[in-house]
C-alpha cells in the first residue's frame, strides 16, 4: 500500500513540507509505503485547449511532466496534498493540474483511491476558498477525500512550533493509510455545509430561490430555523452532483463531443467573420 | 411560418425534471404559444450502463429532448421561455438551441442570461 504526498507549494522545509512529511510519517507507522513529490519541481505548462485528449485517443500532446505526474498518483493508493494557502485559493499549480486533468474525469483511472488534504494559511479571514482547487482537483479524480484541514501557521518552518498541527498532520497519514487499508472512506474532518465536498460556500442562484454548490452543483433551498442557516438539498441533485460518474459521462458525451459537429457545420460562417480580428493587435511573434 | 422559433434541446442529465407533454401543454396554454416535443433516444444498455458514441454524430440525432416553441409575439415567447426555465432550467450548450430562427435564439439566450436560466 502506497501514500504519495503532492507538495503544491516551493518552499523547501517550509510549513508544508514539514507537515506533509510528518504526515507521511504517521502513514508509514500504518504501514505505508511513502513517497514524496513536490510539484513546483516539475514542469506543469497550461492546458492549450486543443481538446484532442477528448477528441482523440492518443491524448494530450503537451511534452511536459504531467503525464510522469498521473503515473505516479496511478502507482499510489493515496494521495496526501499539502500546499499553502497565499490569496483566498490554495496555490496555482493545483489549478494547472486540475485544467489538463479534464480527460481523466471521463476515463476514471484513478476513481476510488483516497485522498486527504491539508492547506496552510496565515490570516484568519482570507482562506474562503482554500479548499476549492483540491476539492475540484480530487472530485475530478475520483477521490474519496477523507480529510480536509487548514492549519493557522505563517513564516517558514514555523509550524514546528505547534505542537497540536504536527500531530494532526501525524494523524492525518495514519488515518489515510488506514483508510486505504480498511477501504473505509468514512470522512473525518468536522462536516462542512455541502455532504459532497464538506465545504462551507454556497452560490445563490440568479432565481432568488435556489442555492448550490459552486464546486458540486448540488442545489437546494436555504433554511433559517432558529436562527441557524443551513440548506436542503435536493435529494436527486446530491445523487447527480457534478463529479459522479455518470454525470462526467453525460457531460462528455452530450456537452463536447458533439460540439465537433457544431464546430464543422458553423466553419464557413465563421471563416468570413474572424477575419476582422486576425490582425487587429496582432501581438509580435 | 412564425416569426419566432425556439428549439430547446435537453441532453441527458440536463433538464430539471421529466419534460412532461401534459406540463408544455398547459404553459403553451396560459402564455398563448405553441408548443412542440420530441424525444430521441438513441442510448444503449452496455454492462448496465447507457452509453452512445457521439463524436462525429449530426447534432439532430443524438440522444436529446427538444422543446419546440413558435410564436408571433415577442413578449408572449418571453414568458413562455422563461416558465420553460423556471421547470426545467435552460440549454446549456452553445448548440443547445441549434434550429432555431435567429430572431427566436436571440431571445432565449437573453432569457437565459436575464433570469440565469436556472444555473
Amino acid at each position: 500500500m502506497k501514500i504519495l504526498g503532492l507538495l503544491a507549494s516551493y518552499r523547501k522545509n517550509g510549513n508544508s513540507d514539514i507537515l506533509a512529511k510528518e504526515a507521511l510519517m504517521g502513514a508509514e507507522e500504518a504501514g505505508a509505503e511513502v513517497e514524496l513529490l513536490r510539484l513546483t519541481d516539475h514542469r506543469i505548462e497550461p492546458c492549450q485547449g486543443f481538446g484532442l485528449c477528448l477528441f482523440r485517443k492518443e491524448g494530450c500532446h503537451i511534452k511536459d511532466d504531467v503525464k510522469f505526474i498521473w503515473s505516479k498518483i496511478g502507482e499510489a493508493d493515496g494521495i496526501l496534498l499539502s500546499g499553502p494557502c497565499y490569496f483566498l485559493e490554495a496555490t496555482a499549480v493545483i489549478k494547472q493540474l486540475i485544467d489538463r486533468a479534464w480527460v481523466l474525469a471521463h476515463r476514471g483511472d484513478f476513481r476510488g483511491k483516497y485522498a486527504s488534504v491539508m492547506i496552510t494559511y496565515g490570516t484568519k479571514g482570507w482562506t474562503s476558498l482554500a479548499m476549492l482547487q483540491p476539492n475540484i482537483f480530487f472530485g475530478i479524480l475520483g477521490f474519496k477525500v477523507i480529510h480536509r484541514e487548514a492549519v493557522h501557521t505563517q513564516g517558514l518552518g514555523e509550524v514546528v512550533h505547534e505542537n497540536e498541527s504536527l500531530q494532526k498532520a501525524r494523524l492525518i497519514g495514519f488515518e489515510l493509510a488506514q483508510a486505504v487499508q480498511k477501504q473505509d472512506p468514512t470522512y473525518r474532518s468536522t462536516p462542512g455545509l455541502c455532504p459532497i465536498c464538506q465545504d462551507w460556500n454556497i452560490r445563490v442562484l440568479k432565481d432568488r430561490k435556489n442555492v448550490e454548490c459552486p464546486t458540486c452543483g448540488v442545489r437546494g433551498r436555504l433554511t433559517v430555523r432558529d436562527g441557524v442557516i443551513d440548506v436542503e438539498f435536493d435529494q436527486r441533485a446530491l445523487a447527480e452532483y457534478r463529479f459522479d460518474p455518470e454525470v462526467c459521462y453525460n457531460h462528455f458525451t452530450y456537452h463536447i463531443k458533439p460540439s465537433r459537429d457544431y464546430f464543422m457545420r458553423t466553419k464557413d460562417e465563421r471563416k468570413a467573420l474572424v477575419q476582422r480580428y486576425k490582425n487587429y493587435l496582432k501581438a509580435e511573434e | 411560418m412564425s416569426k419566432y422559433i425556439v428549439h430547446l434541446r435537453y441532453y441527458p442529465g440536463d433538464s430539471l425534471e421529466e419534460i412532461r407533454p401534459t406540463d408544455l401543454d398547459r404553459i403553451a396554454e396560459e402564455h398563448g404559444v405553441e408548443v412542440s416535443f420530441e424525444k430521441i433516444d438513441k442510448r444503449e444498455m452496455v454492462d448496465g450502463k447507457l452509453r452512445e458514441e457521439t463524436l462525429d454524430r449530426p447534432l439532430e440525432e443524438i440522444s436529446q429532448e427538444i422543446i419546440t416553441i413558435r410564436s408571433e409575439d415577442e413578449p408572449r415567447l418571453r414568458q413562455a421561455i422563461a416558465a420553460i426555465y423556471d421547470r426545467y432550467r435552460s440549454p446549456r450548450t452553445p448548440y443547445g438551441l441549434w434550429g432555431s430562427s435567429p430572431e427566436g435564439a436571440r431571445l432565449a439566450k437573453a432569457v437565459a442570461d436575464e433570469t440565469g436560466g436556472g444555473w
